[in-house]
């Protein structure tokens, strides 16, 4: 099963001038990004067409992990997953690793973040959900299916805009 | 890729060849100007190929048709193996995955692209490219060109980069109701319309300059939309005045949402 | 774009679902499988309304299939693509002032069941 992740360059500066921002006490930033599936023969196309910010109100002081958000930020995600379940629009978590090149989920991530999906899947079940880290210039991406208990690596990441930006994982090349 | 091969072009940038190993390019029509386009993507070391074409090489295409032989007439060679020859013989390493008929009968493959280029022959063959390359997020790039009049033929073409988000066709004045109209009323009755090798070949380098300013943003431009006009009379290729008119704001026609496999909602 | 609920409820009487999908900034009524008139072959195929002007015409039914039917019409569209998927329609103008969905499809059906 192959998945490939697309984005336009507007939406890509969009996410990475506000995950580059300081936050007050917060290592990292978090935002969510949302999008719909398109059919490939041998996989699925997810295609990213908007996101939202996380307000700075609603993130939890824990320095023991670069950023924790808090229960209204998840509550105000999970009600942006049902209004938009009619167009099938899945819900990705996504953050920024400060370093250059590929990224992976550090062990807090792989911990914590993956088990916000079936929250998602239980509001929309007929969407793809997931996770995105993006680096300085490239991308990891991991996607939920409908109704799948197992993420799938996203073997590319595109980014449609001047200029095209591939973020391939190295063993998918 | 060897370091002597490509050293012609460093101007474009330290990771131009990884950038440009790295894309795939869908081209939908293998004639007059997609047989050039496909012939300059593989001299500058594009690896990745989406291609559509049905047809065979007849005589009538031999004035220009890059890459065909008298022989392919002869021998009725599908133009889409001309064009894996003309890219393998360039990159043997190549991925090509090419589809013996129009996109629209095999278009899931389409949608792997980052770049599109449309070498077809109708409006609304254009229009209905626009479409997938708008849904699926691929920048387009449409080529055309025509000759009009018999007793002072004129020659024109145009060159035209459609972008995800920017403005569309319609917006910039090429695509109207009235030219899809038109051609409807016609359907059947067009005839073949006169072609020649030299407009394509400008319309085709100017489409793929386009395509590797896209990858490798060499003229750190960030273009993400042009309407070219060629004047084949004058030799000139000039951006077209419609985009003096061009609307601010996000394109009406394609609203930012409607991305990914259209949604059948219940009633 | 939006139509009146009524005129939505009204189109289903023609139809076993009805649907709709949006596409380049338009609404289209997707008909699943819409019954055609006595003498068409298929007796029911799948069709997309198109209540706005396009290709010249002042509103269109596609179909998802060429039909057959008593009388020969032009096929002046064939594999067009429409919200992923491929459609034909025949050269058929229909002009009513302000019509409902319903008036208009039964206009647009009305092509199969007359001789011009």
């Amino acid at each position: 099963m192959k998945i490939h992740i697309k984005l336009t360059g507007v939406l890509y500066g969009q996410i990475m001038a506000d995950l580059v921002r300081p936050h007050p006490f917060a290592a990292e930033r978090v935002g969510f990004v949302f999008g719909r599936m398109g059919s490939l023969n041998d996989g699925k196309l997810i295609l990213l067409k908007r996101y939202a910010s996380i307000p700075d109100a609603h993130y939890v002081d824990d320095q023991m992990v670069g950023a924790r958000i808090g229960p209204s930020a998840m509550t105000w995600a999970m009600q942006e997953v049902y209004r938009s379940k009619g167009a099938r629009e899945g819900i990705f978590h996504i953050h920024l690793h400060g370093h250059a090149g590929e990224t992976a989920m550090s062990s807090t991530d792989a911990r914590e973040i993956p088990a916000m999906i079936p929250g998602f899947q239980s509001v929309g079940r007929d969407a793809a959900h997931g996770i995105i880290i993006v680096s300085r210039n490239h991308g990891s991406g991991w996607v939920w299916l409908p109704a799948s208990t197992q993420g799938v690596e996203a073997a590319q990441i595109s980014v449609i805009g001047a200029p095209v930006g591939v973020f391939e994982r190295r063993s998918a090349r | 890729m060897s370091n002597d091969r490509y050293s012609r072009q460093s101007f474009l940038g330290p990771d131009a060849e990884a950038r440009i190993a790295a894309c795939t390019i869908g081209i939908a029509g293998l004639g007059g100007g997609g047989s050039h386009i496909v012939q300059q993507l593989s001299h500058i070391g594009f690896q990745r190929y989406v291609i559509y074409d049905g047809d065979e090489v007849e005589d009538s295409n031999l004035n220009r048709l890059v890459g065909a032989t008298s022989a392919d007439a002869l021998a009725a060679t599908p133009k889409l193996h001309l064009a894996k020859m003309m890219i393998y013989s360039l990159q043997p390493k190549a991925r090509v995955a090419g589809f013996p008929c129009k996109w629209q009968e095999k278009p899931e493959p389409l949608r792997e692209c980052q770049i599109v280029f449309g070498g077809v022959d109708s409006y609304q063959g254009r229009h209905e490219l626009e479409v997938a390359c708008r849904r699926y997020l691929m920048h387009y790039i449409d080529i055309g060109m025509d000759v009009h009049g018999t007793e002072k033929p004129v020659i024109g073409g145009q060159v035209i980069l459609s972008s995800p988000g920017g403005p569309c066709m319609r917006c910039m004045g090429f695509l109207s109701d009235e030219l899809l109209a038109r051609e409807a009323a016609l359907y059947g009755n067009a005839g073949p319309r006169p072609q020649v090798i030299w407009p394509n070949g400008v319309l085709a380098s100017t489409a793929v300059g386009l395509a590797v300013d896209l990858v490798t943003n060499w003229t750190r431009q960030g273009r993400r939309h042009a309407y070219l006009v060629y004047d084949g009379n004058a030799s000139t290729v000039k951006e077209s005045a419609t985009l003096r008119n061009l609307a601010s704001g996000s394109c009406p026609h394609f609203p930012d949402g409607e991305v990914g496999d259209p949604v059948l909602l219940e009633l | 774009m939006g139509y009146p609920t009524e005129q939505l409820e009204e189109l289903k009487r023609y139809c076993t679902k009805l649907k709709v999908v949006d596409e380049g900034g338009v609404t289209f009524p997707y008909l699943e499988e819409l019954r055609l008139p006595s003498g068409c072959s298929p007796a029911t195929c799948d069709a997309l309304l198109c209540p706005v002007p396009r290709d010249g015409y002042p509103s269109r039914l596609f179909l998802s299939v060429q039909v057959s039917s008593p009388y020969s019409r032009n096929w002046n569209v064939t594999n067009a693509r429409i919200a992923e998927r491929n459609w034909f329609a025949f050269s058929w103008k229909v002009d009513l002032a302000n019509p409902t969905l319903t008036q208009l499809l039964i206009a647009h059906l009305n092509g199969f069941a007359k001789n011009k």
